[in-house]
C-alpha cells in the first residue's frame, strides 16, 4: 500500500486487482461505497436504483395478465375470450411464479423448507385442478408483496446508509511541506489534513491550528454547528461550515468514530431480543405445523383446495418480519439522533426505566472546574490573588490547579514558566517556593494550620465556609504566611441539565437520583441548580453500586448515567447503563447499552422516548401479526377464505407491518421543553 | 473486556490477512426479506473454497464472510449470493 500512498484516488485503483479489492476492505478502511477500491465496478448502495425496474416488471405484467385474463373468464364473452383468459392467467402465474419456484428450488437444494415452496406448491396444485385464476392470484400477490416488501425493508435498512455514505473519499494532506490530496483511508495517523469550510472531515484527529465551525449531526445528531480551536476534537464525516482547520490524525478508516457507530449500530440491529428468539421460534413451528394440517386436512376431507388455502396462509410472514422492522427502523432513527442502543434488548428495557440515577461529574455538570468567585482581602487586588495562586497550581498535579491557572492567564496574570518548586501536600494543599517567597494554596482548615492567628485568617476561613455552603470548593492563599483570600472553584451544571431532569420526571420517571463521590454541600448545590432532590454524596463507587442496587429493588427499570470510568461497576448493574459524551470515547461506544453521543443530557429522555415509541410499535406488529394469522387460520378452516383472498390478506399483513415499523424512521416530535 | 478483545481481533485480522491469507470481508445484501434466505445463502457461500467462515445477518442485511482471498475472491463471494438469488454488494466497515 506504500507505494500507493501519495498518489490521487483515481490512481490507486490501478494496480489493485479485484480479488485484492477485498484486502483494503477487510482492513476495515473507510473506503466509501464511491471509493477507489470499488472505483472499478460501481457497488454500494447507489446500484439499488438501476435495479428497482427490474424488481418491479415481472409483479407488474403479472397484475396486468391475470387482470385481463379474470375479465376475459368472468365476463362471460363466449368460449373464445374464455380460453385466451384462461391461457393469459396461465402466463400471468408463470411470470410471476417462476422466480418463487426457482427460490423454492434453491432453497430445496440447501435443504430449507422456506415460503416459496408453499406458494409453489399451491399455486401449482391449483393450475391442476383448474383453479387458473388462483394460481395466477397467488403467484400475483406474492410477487408484488415481496417486491414491496423487499423495496420498504431496504429503505428501512437503510437508515445508516447516509451516516456511510459521510465518510469522505479525498483527504488534504500535508506532506514534504506540500498540500496533496490523497485517498482518506490512506492517510497515516499523525499527519495533518488541511479541511476548508464547504468540506467533510476526512478522519478523527486534534485540531492543530485555524478555527472554524463543524456541524457534527452525523456523530452527535446535534444540529448546531460546534467552534473548533486549537485543541479540540474533531471527527470524520463531520462538516467543516466555515474556517479553516489544520488537523492531526488521530484515527482513519475503521478506526474512526463513524465506523465505530455503523458497526455498532448494525450489531445491535442484528441482536436478537426476547421478542425475535420467540417470533423466530414461532416461526419455526407454525410453518410445518401448517404444511402437516395441510395433508390432514387433504387426506381427511378429501378438499384439495382447502389444504393448498392452508398451504398459502401457513407462510410466517409478517410473524418473522414484525420484529425484525420495528427494531431496525428504531435502532436507525436512534442512531440518527446521536443515541447508540445496543440491541433490542436494551431498547426495551429503557421504555420500561422509571428511575434514572446520575452521576454528577462529567453528567449533571461539566466536568471541567471552573474559577467562579475571586474573593480577596480588603487591599489585596483579584489579580495578586489569582496570580499567587496560579504561582503555586503551576507545579501542582492537583486537579483543581488548572482552572486556577486558566482563570489567571485570563486574567492576563498567568503563571507563564516561571521555575517553581512546589510540593503537594495529599488531601490539603500546595506549597510553592519562588525567589524566597513561599506561596501556599489550600484548604481552608490546612491554611488555618501552617498559618494559625494570622492577620485576616478569620476573615478568610469565613469567606471559604460561605463558598463552602454554596457548593464552591474553596482555596485559601496565603504568600509567606498572610492570607490574601479565598478562590472559589466549581463544577458548573452543563447547559440542558435542568431541562432534562424536568423532561425525565414529565415522562413518568419516577425517581431521578444524584450519585457523586463529592462533599455533601456541592452535590446539595448541583441538585438544586439543575432540579435533582434525590441527592447521594460522598459516595465511593461500591456505595454507588448498592444504591443503584436498591434502585432495581424498589423500581421496574432503573438507568444508570456516567462517563463510564469510576461508575462502571454501578452502569454494569444497571438495567441500562447509558455513557454521554461518547463520541470521544471508543470504549464508551463499544461496551455501553446506550450511549449519547453528545454532551447533552436532553438526549437521555429523547433516547427514552425513542424507546417507548419503537417499543409500543414492536408490540402493535406482533400483536396485528398474531391476530392475522389466528383470523386467516380460523376462516380458512369455517370456510369463506379462498386461496387468492388468504394470500392477499397475508400479504397485505406484511406490508402494513412493515409500514408501521417504517414510522420509527421518521424524527420524533419535539418536546415540549428543552427541545433542541 | 470487549474493546480489549476486540482490538486484538483486530490485530490478528490484520496480521493474517499478510500471514496465514485469511481476511473478513463484509457484504451489503439487498431483498432479504424473510429469515429462509439466510440459510441459503450462508449454504452458498459456505460452501466455497477457501471460505472458512460465514454468517449472514438478516436484520442489517449484512454477510460477513471468514476466506481466503487468493482462494476465494470477493467477486466470488458475490456470485456465490447471487446464486442463492440475491444481489450483495462488499462494504467497507
Amino acid at each position: 500500500m506504500d507505494a500507493a500512498r501519495g498518489l490521487r484516488a483515481v490512481d490507486a485503483a490501478g494496480p489493485l486487482g479485484a480479488a485484492d479489492a477485498a484486502v483494503p476492505a477487510a482492513r476495515g478502511d473507510t473506503a466509501p461505497a464511491r471509493g477507489p477500491a470499488t472505483a472499478a465496478s460501481p457497488r454500494g448502495p447507489r446500484l439499488r436504483l438501476p435495479a428497482l425496474p427490474r424488481r418491479w416488471w415481472r409483479p407488474a405484467g403479472a397484475s396486468l395478465l391475470s387482470a385481463v385474463g379474470y375479465v376475459l373468464t368472468h365476463a362471460q364473452l363466449g368460449a373464445t375470450a374464455g380460453a385466451v383468459g384462461s391461457g393469459l392467467l396461465l402466463a400471468a402465474a408463470v411470470l410471476a411464479g417462476w422466480p418463487i419456484a426457482l427460490q423454492a428450488a434453491r432453497a430445496l437444494a440447501v435443504r430449507v423448507v422456506g415460503i416459496d415452496l408453499l406458494v409453489t406448491v399451491a399455486a401449482t396444485g391449483a393450475a391442476l385442478i383448474g383453479e387458473l385464476w388462483e394460481a395466477a392470484a397467488v403467484t400475483t400477490l406474492f410477487a408484488v408483496g415481496k417486491a414491496l416488501e423487499s423495496a420498504t425493508l431496504d429503505r428501512t435498512r437503510g437508515a445508516l446508509r447516509d451516516l456511510v455514505a459521510a465518510a469522505p473519499d479525498v483527504a488534504v494532506v500535508v506532506r514534504d511541506g506540500r498540500q496533496v490530496e490523497v485517498p482518506a483511508r490512506e492517510v497515516a495517523p499523525g499527519e495533518t489534513v488541511v479541511v476548508r469550510h464547504g468540506e467533510k472531515v476526512p478522519v478523527d484527529g486534534d485540531v492543530v491550528a485555524g478555527f472554524g465551525a463543524v456541524d457534527e449531526a452525523s456523530i452527535t445528531g446535534e444540529s448546531v454547528p460546534a467552534e473548533k480551536a486549537g485543541g479540540d476534537r474533531v471527527f470524520a464525516g463531520t462538516l467543516a461550515v466555515s474556517g479553516l482547520l489544520r488537523v492531526r490524525a488521530t484515527g482513519v478508516g475503521a478506526d474512526t468514530t463513524l465506523a465505530r457507530i455503523v458497526h455498532r449500530v448494525e450489531e445491535a440491529q442484528d441482536a436478537k431480543g426476547r421478542t425475535q428468539r420467540f417470533m423466530d421460534a414461532f416461526g419455526r413451528w407454525y410453518t410445518p405445523a401448517v404444511i402437516g394440517l395441510a395433508a390432514v386436512a387433504a387426506a381427511v376431507t378429501r378438499d384439495v383446495e382447502l389444504a393448498l388455502t392452508l398451504l398459502v396462509i401457513g407462510c410466517p410472514g409478517a410473524l418473522v418480519i414484525s420484529v425484525p422492522v420495528s427494531i431496525v427502523a428504531g435502532i436507525g432513527r436512534a442512531a440518527r439522533d446521536g443515541v447508540l442502543v445496543k440491541g433490542g434488548e436494551t431498547l426495551e428495557a429503557l421504555a420500561r426505566v422509571d428511575a434514572v440515577a446520575l452521576d454528577k461529574t462529567g453528567t449533571l455538570t461539566r466536568g471541567r472546574p471552573r474559577v467562579v468567585a475571586v474573593e480577596p482581602l480588603p487591599g489585596v487586588s483579584p489579580a495578586d490573588l489569582l496570580g499567587y495562586a496560579a504561582l503555586a497550581e503551576a507545579g501542582s498535579s492537583h486537579p483543581l490547579a488548572r482552572p486556577v491557572i486558566e482563570a489567571a492567564e485570563e486574567a492576563g496574570v498567568g503563571p507563564g514558566d516561571a521555575a517553581v518548586e512546589a510540593e503537594t501536600v495529599p488531601g490539603k494543599g500546595v506549597v510553592a517556593r519562588l525567589a524566597g517567597t513561599e506561596v501556599v494554596v489550600g484548604s481552608a482548615r490546612y491554611a488555618a494550620e501552617v498559618a494559625a492567628g494570622a492577620a485576616g485568617m478569620d476573615r478568610a476561613v469565613a469567606a471559604a465556609d460561605g463558598l463552602a455552603a454554596a457548593g464552591r470548593t474553596p482555596l485559601v492563599v496565603l504568600v509567606d504566611g498572610r492570607p490574601l483570600g479565598v478562590i472559589g472553584v466549581a463544577d458548573e451544571p452543563r447547559h440542558g441539565a435542568a431541562d432534562a431532569v424536568a423532561e425525565l420526571e414529565r415522562l413518568g420517571v419516577g425517581e431521578v437520583a444524584m450519585l457523586t463521590g463529592d462533599a455533601e454541600p456541592v452535590a446539595r448545590a448541583v441538585g438544586r441548580q439543575v432540579g435533582v432532590r434525590s441527592v447521594h454524596a460522598g459516595l465511593l463507587p461500591e456505595d454507588k453500586l448498592a444504591l443503584v442496587h436498591s434502585l432495581r429493588e424498589r423500581r421496574r427499570g432503573v438507568a444508570m448515567v456516567g462517563d463510564g470510568v469510576n461508575d462502571a461497576p454501578a452502569l454494569a448493574v444497571a438495567d441500562v447503563g447509558v455513557a454521554m459524551g461518547a463520541a470521544g470515547s471508543a470504549v464508551a461506544v463499544e461496551t455501553a447499552d446506550v450511549a449519547l453521543m453528545s454532551d447533552d443530557l436532553r438526549k437521555l429522555p429523547h433516547a427514552i422516548r425513542l424507546a417507548r415509541r419503537t417499543a409500543a410499535n414492536l408490540r402493535q406488529n406482533v400483536a396485528f401479526a398474531v391476530a392475522t394469522v389466528v383470523l386467516l387460520l380460523a376462516g380458512v378452516i369455517a370456510g369463506g377464505v379462498t386461496m387468492s383472498l388468504g394470500m392477499l390478506v397475508h400479504e397485505a399483513s406484511v406490508l402494513l407491518v412493515v409500514l408501521n415499523g417504517m414510522r420509527l424512521l421518521r424524527p420524533l416530535r419535539p418536546a415540549r421543553v428543552g427541545a433542541v | 473486556m470487549r474493546p480489549a478483545a476486540r482490538r486484538r481481533t483486530e490485530v490478528e485480522e490484520k496480521m493474517s490477512s499478510h500471514d496465514a491469507g485469511s481476511t473478513k470481508t463484509v457484504l451489503r445484501a439487498e431483498g432479504l426479506s424473510c429469515p429462509s434466505c439466510v440459510a441459503k445463502i450462508e449454504q452458498q457461500v459456505g460452501r466455497l473454497a477457501g471460505v472458512s467462515a460465514v454468517a449472514v445477518r438478516f436484520n442489517s442485511g449484512r454477510i460477513e464472510v471468514e476466506h481466503d482471498p487468493r482462494v476465494a475472491s470477493v467477486d466470488e463471494l458475490v456470485r456465490a449470493v447471487a446464486r442463492a438469488g440475491y444481489t450483495a454488494q462488499p462494504s467497507p466497515f
